[in-house]
């Protein structure tokens, strides 16, 4: 049980904005429906960062709405069907121009919380 | 597009599946993590948290959601005043009858100073007005001589074109039998052949082709039909002269008409919808080519005269010009024109102001006129508003725990705020359209009440104007809905979508959870309306006392015996003035005619109020006038009038025939020119015509004192001058005589026909008693009936809100009540209380609204130094404290009696009821 409830607290909210650039990350290795998702990311941030419904389903929504990623209903055996979403060619596009957005912005991060290990490296 | 609106409802269901889906695999995976069967369910909504919050959020990606949020609020809304039918039928009538009020002024308003003329593209017809050195303002500023139309003609390149339109000028028609339709009376009295009088206006030719006006029968005027002078004896008939006269006969053009002696073709009939661009608004009877003039107005040759202004301009902006530029060639040609004349009265600027069919509404006193109106029945809608929003207080109150439910479901505070304002402006809506209706009511009503009054003061024809509701007026009534809507709905729905939610659910929404902020607002709203109603009470007071002294207000000289009627020749003074004494001397001989006057203007119509300047005086020079009113008279004028010359000496014949440099005062301004001393012999200084013209004369006679600016009080100094043979070329004359009207009529109208030479049928003298006088005592009738009724509907509108806020506050300490029972208190504590509560913001308000009357009547009293200026009150003094007292406590009943009657309901309260309630 203390397990469970450390690891609870331990868990991140989503860094501001960088919700979608985690899903569309996630897209990349193939179709996944909203519960999916949230698991992947989960599961991948080492149980880390939880996705919040509240965002994760208007999220989708929204990349649907902006054609990064399309829909697909498959059924299941679970009883409803499955609302399936797919990486679109330009969520492909959208997700290079994010990611390298994002990399440059945690470089410059880095570099202002260990300045020390910066100046060493010029 | 994917995510249209239209396929909500199955993305609805679309959510709906994926969501449940989620769900279904959640609780598979707490399933297989070994929880049991008949927790996995709760554990999976655990985890997945609000359902409605998400699908909420969710919805609010797709965009649309303010479209969608809106439908689901109004739906929600009309079901919620369709469960309260009492509290919406009581909001709705409370604010038609604010915004009726409102809509009605406007849609007068509208329809004097807004609504373009009847022609085609309104907007861009502009009327030309001038501007004269001496500031003189009114009618004459759009007065323009045919000469200078003709110049324009020439020179201008602003405007695609231009039209000339004549003031209505008066014709004898006699109607030839063969003219008439079987079956036609030729003439109103029956007798075939009988002139009667008709009302033309003289058009340039392109008059209608320009306007866009299509005939409705026959055809308009043809470009060249103004050109030869007498040439073109053709008319078009106005709709409603066609309709009455002629009974809509189809087979009218091609018929003759004979007008002032000569035979007119009739080529057409207007369209009804046309009303003519008169301004004033007048319906002529027909339109007639300009060419036609010297045959028309008799005896005058005005088209030929470059300084005889008997025309309107008006002009259509050619494509691509501006309105100021149109101006400024207007300015420089006219004035260019200007310089080669002596203008009496210089002409020092040209304008243009799109043609409306009251042209001086940009004028200042019309202006602040309107606003002053505007804002009286903006207090009504004040009233119905803080009706209005106490009663959303009051509901929000009782639904502070459906509030507090919605809140906790996971509402957010904007989305409550937007679903309550919601309904207070479909509320609002829903008062507005009805308060539309009451004023397609009210506002014919209120035309018809001051139609008479319309048609003496301003000289316009009431049916003339259309009081249709147009576009402006629905969308003024729109806009004044939404915005009380959202003003008075905003405050009530940010106050409960504030209820904490832990209390509002844990004690039921009861009486102590309620703040004593909320009560300060309630307080203030009733205030206001207490106040407002106060001022109008007050108001209604001070006229309705002005209404009873006004019917026995006697004017101070004859007016039973008396007939007036204008007297207008040429324009050269010199000639009119001896043309007038020809008039007055052959009328005077009369038989039955005891004496005949003449003057500058009819008493009890319209003031002229020099500048003054007083010599050899000992009085304060505070107390001197700067102004004083006055008017030309003959030496016939005060025997004719009954005004007794107390002191001095009348004019004498000379003085009488060319004028001369002596005046006569009337009393009260011997007293305050010259306290204590003897005025004869003095001199005083007049400005005759507003530019430094000033002449000097010499007081040879003092006049009792009468009414002659207007009947509401005792002219404050008037001053009589000789009638001048160089100053004057429009007369009233006025004479006296005790024998049947009609006989004297008859005699009167054979020596002006002559003197004219030109028939005047339907000629009639009318005494001054049944003109000027009743004009006089009818206005005071109609602003005292409009104010009371102003008055009323603020203090039902009043009663309304102190009652409901009573009963509300009543059932709100219904439990307090009964402590204070069961504590001991004797029920006329209670009621003490209660009607202590209830009626202290009556009070507050009651007061502030006594303040601000004795303000207002301040300013009439002071307003009462300036000579000409109106005394509602009739004498009776605007301060008197006693309508003060007994108008404003008029207030205080009906507050006392709204609050007792919930009070004594309180009163009969069961402490152990009450204690149990809730």
């Amino acid at each position: 049980m203390g397990d469970s409830k450390e690891r609870y607290q331990s868990r991140t909210e989503i860094l501001q904005g960088t919700l979608d650039m985690l899903i569309l990350q996630t897209l990349l290795w193939g179709p996944r429906h909203g519960y999916a998702l949230s698991k992947a990311i989960r599961t991948n941030s080492g149980e880390i960062l939880k996705v919040d419904t509240g965002s994760l389903y208007p999220a989708l929504h929204r990349l649907e709405r902006k054609s990064w990623i399309s829909a697909a209903w498959k059924s299941s055996d679970v009883g409803p069907r499955l609302r399936v979403y797919t990486l679109t060619r330009k969520g492909h596009k959208q997700l290079t121009t994010e990611r390298s957005r994002w990399e440059r912005m945690t470089s410059a991060i880095a570099g202002i919380m260990n300045p020390a290990k910066q100046s060493s490296e010029s | 597009m994917r995510f249209a609106f239209w396929r909500r409802k199955s993305r609805n269901r679309e959510l709906d599946e994926e969501i449940r889906a989620h769900l279904s695999l959640a609780e598979r995976a707490e399933q297989q993590s070994g929880r049991s069967p008949q927790d996995v369910g709760s554990a999976a909504r655990r985890e997945f948290g609000n359902v409605a919050e998400v699908e909420e959020l969710t919805r609010r990606a797709w965009g649309f959601a303010w479209l969608h949020d809106l439908t689901h609020d109004l739906r929600y809304a009309f079901r919620m005043l369709r469960k309260n039918p009492g509290f919406t039928a009581v909001a709705v009538a409370t604010l038609a009858l604010g915004i009726g009020v409102n809509t009605t002024l406007f849609t007068a308003f509208d329809a004097v100073a807004l609504k373009p003329l009847p022609v085609k593209n309104p907007r861009s017809v502009m009327r030309l007005t001038r501007w004269f050195e001496s500031g003189a303002e009114g009618d004459i500023q759009n007065g323009f001589s045919y000469p200078e139309y003709l110049n324009y003609l020439d020179r201008q390149h602003s405007f695609s074109a231009l039209v000339a339109v004549s003031w209505p000028t008066a014709a004898t028609a006699v109607i030839p039998a063969q003219t008439l339709a079987q079956g036609i009376l030729s003439a109103p009295s029956g007798a075939p052949g009988e002139p009667e009088r008709w009302l033309g206006q003289l058009v340039s030719a392109n008059y209608f082709s320009e306007l866009g006006i299509a005939p409705l029968l026959g055809r308009m005027f043809l470009p060249d039909e103004d050109a030869q002078q007498g040439g073109h004896p053709v008319i078009v008939l106005s709709y409603p002269c066609w309709s009455r006269r002629f009974q809509s006969d189809p087979q009218i053009v091609g018929k003759q008409i004979e007008l002032n002696g000569i035979s007119y073709t009739v080529i057409g009939v207007a369209p009804q919808e046309f009303i003519g661009t008169a301004n004033p608004p007048v319906i002529p009877d027909f339109w007639a080519p300009l060419s036609m003039q010297p045959q028309l107005v008799t005896a005058e040759n005005w088209i030929n005269e470059p300084l005889n202004r008997r025309v309107q301009i008006l002009g259509r902006l050619a494509p691509g010009v501006s309105r100021k530029t149109a101006q400024a060639e207007t300015q420089v040609l006219g004035l260019a024109f200007c310089a080669g004349y002596r203008e009496t009265d210089k002409t020092t600027a040209f304008t243009l102001v799109v043609a409306t069919y009251f042209g001086q509404s940009n004028d200042f006193q019309f202006r602040v006129f309107v606003a002053a109106l505007m804002l009286v029945v903006g207090m009504i809608l004040l009233t119905a508003c803080a009706n209005l929003a106490n009663m959303l207080l009051a509901r929000a109150t009782v639904r502070m725990r459906e509030i507090a439910v919605r809140r906790a479901l996971g509402a957010t505070r904007s989305r409550l705020v937007r679903q309550l304002l919601t309904e207070s402006v479909l509320i609002a809506l829903l008062g507005g359209a009805a308060g539309f209706l009451v004023s397609l009511w009210t506002s014919r009503a209120l035309w018809v009440s001051i139609g008479v009054i319309v048609r003496s003061l301003f000289a316009m024809d009431p049916n003339a104007v259309q009081m249709t509701p147009d576009i402006r007026v629905m969308l003024y009534t729109l806009l004044i809905a939404l915005f009380t809507g959202i003003v008075f709905g905003l405050s009530p729905a940010l106050r409960s979508s504030r209820a904490d939610v832990s209390s509002a659910l844990k004690d039921g929404g009861s009486a102590f959870a309620l703040g004593v902020r909320q009560s300060r607002f309630r307080t203030a709203l009733i205030a206001t309306q207490a106040g407002v109603s106060v001022l109008f009470l007050v108001a209604s007071g001070i006229l309705l006392r002005g209404l009873v002294r006004s019917q026995v207000a006697d004017p101070g000289f004859e007016t039973k015996s008396v007939y007036g009627f204008g007297l207008q020749f040429v324009n050269d003074p010199k000639a009119a003035n001896s043309l007038a004494h020809r008039v007055v001397d052959q009328i005077r001989s009369l038989p039955g005619v005891e004496s005949v006057g003449i003057a500058r203007s009819f008493p009890l119509t319209g003031t002229w109020t020099p500048r003054i300047i007083i010599e050899q005086t000992n009085a304060n020079p505070s107390n001197l006038p700067q102004q004083c009113l006055a008017n030309y008279a003959s030496r016939g004028l005060f025997p004719t009038l009954g005004i007794r010359i107390v002191a001095g000496r009348n004019f004498d014949g000379a003085e009488d025939r060319v004028g001369g440099n002596v005046a006569i005062v009337s009393e009260s301004a011997a007293r305050t020119f010259w306290p204590g001393e003897s005025p004869l012999g003095k001199l005083i200084k007049l400005d005759l015509n507003f530019r430094n013209d000033w002449h000097e004369f010499q007081v040879v006679g003092i006049a009792a004192d009468v009414r002659s600016a207007n009947l509401t009080r005792l002219d404050p100094g008037f001053i009589y001058v000789p009638t001048d043979e160089s100053k004057l070329y429009t007369y009233a004359l006025l004479l006296r005589s005790q024998r049947d009207s009609t006989r004297t009529s008859a005699a009167v109208r054979t020596v002006l026909e002559e003197a004219k030479h030109q028939q005047l049928p339907g000629f009639r003298l009318v005494s001054l008693e049944e003109s000027v006088v009743r004009v006089q005592r009818l206005m005071p009738q109609v602003f005292a009936w409009i104010t009371a009724c102003l008055a009323f509907l603020a203090l039902v509108l009043a009663a309304i809100g102190i009652y409901g806020v009573a009963s509300y506050a009543m059932t709100q300490r219904t439990r307090e009540i009964g402590i204070r029972i069961a504590l001991g208190a004797s029920p006329s504590d209670v009621m003490g209380l209660l009607l202590r509560d209830g009626l202290r913001p009556v009070l507050i308000g009651g007061a502030c609204g006594m303040m601000a009357s004795i303000g207002v009547a301040s300013l009439l009293r002071a307003s009462l130094a300036i000579p000409g200026t109106l005394d509602i009150s009739f004498g009776a003094g605007v301060l008197d404290p006693l309508t003060f007292a007994v108008f404003g406590s008029f207030l205080l009943i009906v507050a006392l009696a709204a609050c007792l009657i919930p009070a004594r309901r309180a009163m009969r309260v069961d402490p152990i009821v009450a204690l149990r309630y809730e």
